[in-house]
């Protein structure tokens, strides 16, 4: 490997250091139905974007990274964008890094991230294969990211990462074959903050 | 954000600014009902694209990168290879720059299309095998196919397969083996797409022969002094064609054409797929067990 030159070594490290930043924000949402979604924890304060059809009526059960199990509750629901808020209380809840879901690229590396059948933290990899927007099944225009990267059921509510593990998007759904569809971080930021209030900007030297 | 020494990032960025590069040659061809297919500009006023997605002859919309729409019509087409040329009404378009040399099994490329005005859109792979030469139906015979494992999503046909430095690999497309996606060599789609701009169809050459693989036996291979286990046994002449002009008989065993040892069909066919037509060569055959020279002057398939 080192004869080609090529940096297989850094490019598995960068890899490696990726998956397990990203995983420390996976979990696992429970709604009592066969197939498990996924969820990423957003705030540190116990805040968890999942999507809406993961989230069912009765109660909701997280498994967080550490393997922890607790009650969660739903705050919020947004199924036009199949997008649904969650709150758990705990300590030590890692939140994920938001990348700008504007600044995108196509052809970019991008790697999605859930438990597609049931399988716990599968890591898939791909590229952004298109922009566009989408009409949601309630008449609503959503601008999506399309990926090439595979996905089922059980990816629904991860996290789609970029090439430094920032989160640009959540896997909702897969249409038109093998094009997997995500809600761009900014919009996901934006329902959010309508919920929570603008996120606190750590400023200032420290001494 | 530091991109120095994340290789991961940089991978990324090379294939984003590999896609935006290819991404300029890449329109948008519509010329079917409901589903647009893609194109590669050759030319400020040329696009290829594939044959099977011209439903129509006229009123060929081509949409640029920038969202430029232009008027086109068909300036050459042959279903035998699955291409077709067309010319722009304005010479607005950026030509594509394709990649040099052999395309090799396991780089990296990207499938890109433009089926809608939202933009383009690409998917990941890499070139999965070489394969040819390919018959294709209608006297087609394609010289060389690559196969990649990139996703070809709907109206992706005509348009590029890239390299990591946004150079053409080939011509996607899916209306040649029985909707597989396949994809052309850019060399052979663009030494084709030149005879289309010229001739406006691709002349296959024409022998008029029907034949079948015979094996040699060691006797004859020695009287014809060359190592060839097999050749083609004529059954069958077109009534006018250039074999039978050429004195060639049924029952006479085709060895070679122009010096190149003939065994099978398909190297007859590879033979005759260049820009041959009206050129007159050597036939070798044995008849009766004798060494034989035939001059034929081939022809252009009907």
């Amino acid at each position: 490997m080192e004869k080609s030159g090529l940096p297989v070594k850094a490019y598995n490290q960068a890899l490696d250091e990726l998956v397990r930043r990203v995983e420390r924000s996976l979990v696992v949402v429970y709604n009592g139905r066969i197939w498990a979604g996924a969820g990423v924890i957003w705030r540190g304060d116990g805040l968890i974007v999942t999507n809406h059809h993961v989230v069912g009526r009765g109660p909701v059960r997280i498994t967080l990274p550490d393997s922890r199990q607790l009650p969660a509750q739903v705050i919020a629901r947004r199924p036009e964008l199949d997008l649904a808020l969650l709150e758990i209380k705990g300590e030590d809840l890692p939140p994920a890094e938001i990348a700008d879901g504007r600044a995108i690229q196509v052809g970019q590396v991008v790697f999605a991230f859930g438990h597609p059948w049931g399988q716990r933290n599968v890591v898939t990899a791909g590229i952004v294969s298109g922009l566009g927007v989408a009409r949601s099944r309630h008449g609503a225009d959503v601008p999506v990211i399309r990926s090439d990267v595979r996905l089922a059921p059980g990816n629904s509510g991860g996290p789609l990462v970029n090439a430094s593990g920032g989160v640009i998007g959540i896997n909702t759904m897969i249409v038109g074959g093998d094009l997997g569809i995500a809600i761009p971080s900014h919009i996901v930021d934006d329902m959010v903050t309508r919920v929570r209030g603008p996120r606190l900007l750590v400023v200032g030297v420290l001494v | 954000m530091n991109t120095g020494n994340n290789p991961l990032q940089a991978l990324s960025e090379a294939m984003s600014a590999a896609a935006a590069r290819a991404g300029a040659w890449t329109v948008l061809v519509d010329a079917r009902r409901r589903m647009p297919a893609s194109g590669i500009a050759l030319a400020a006023d040329q696009v290829l694209t594939a044959e099977h997605v011209l439903e129509k002859n006229s009123a060929i919309t081509v949409m640029l990168a920038d969202g430029t729409r232009l008027q086109a019509e068909v300036a050459g087409r042959d279903p035998g290879s699955d291409l077709a040329v067309l010319r722009l009404d304005k010479p607005l378009a950026t030509p594509a720059v394709p990649a040099a040399g052999e395309a090799q099994i396991g780089a990296l490329v990207l499938a890109l299309g433009r089926p809608h005005a939202e933009g383009i859109q690409a998917s990941l792979g890499v070139v999965s095998a070489r394969g040819g030469p390919l018959r294709t139906g209608r006297g087609g015979l394609l010289e060389s196919y690559l196969r990649t494992d990139a996703i070809p999503y709907p109206g992706f046909s005509g348009g590029p397969l890239v390299n990591a430095a946004g150079e053409v690999v080939g011509l996607n497309t899916s209306g040649l083996a029985r909707g597989a996606s396949l994809v052309i060599p850019s060399s052979l789609a663009w030494r084709l797409a030149e005879a289309l701009f010229k001739h406006g169809q691709v002349r296959r050459g024409f022998l008029g022969v029907r034949t079948q693989p015979v094996a040699l036996p060691a006797v004859q291979q020695s009287i014809l002094g060359r190592e060839q286990a097999a050749g083609l046994l004529v059954v069958g002449l077109e009534s006018g064609g250039p074999a039978e002009q050429s004195g060639l008989l049924v029952g006479d065993i085709l060895v070679a054409l122009d010096a190149q040892a003939v065994t099978d069909a398909d190297e007859l066919l590879t033979q005759l797929a260049g820009e041959r037509v009206g050129e007159t060569l050597i036939l070798e055959v044995l008849r009766g067990g004798e060494p034989q020279e035939l001059q034929v002057t081939i022809g252009a398939r009907p």
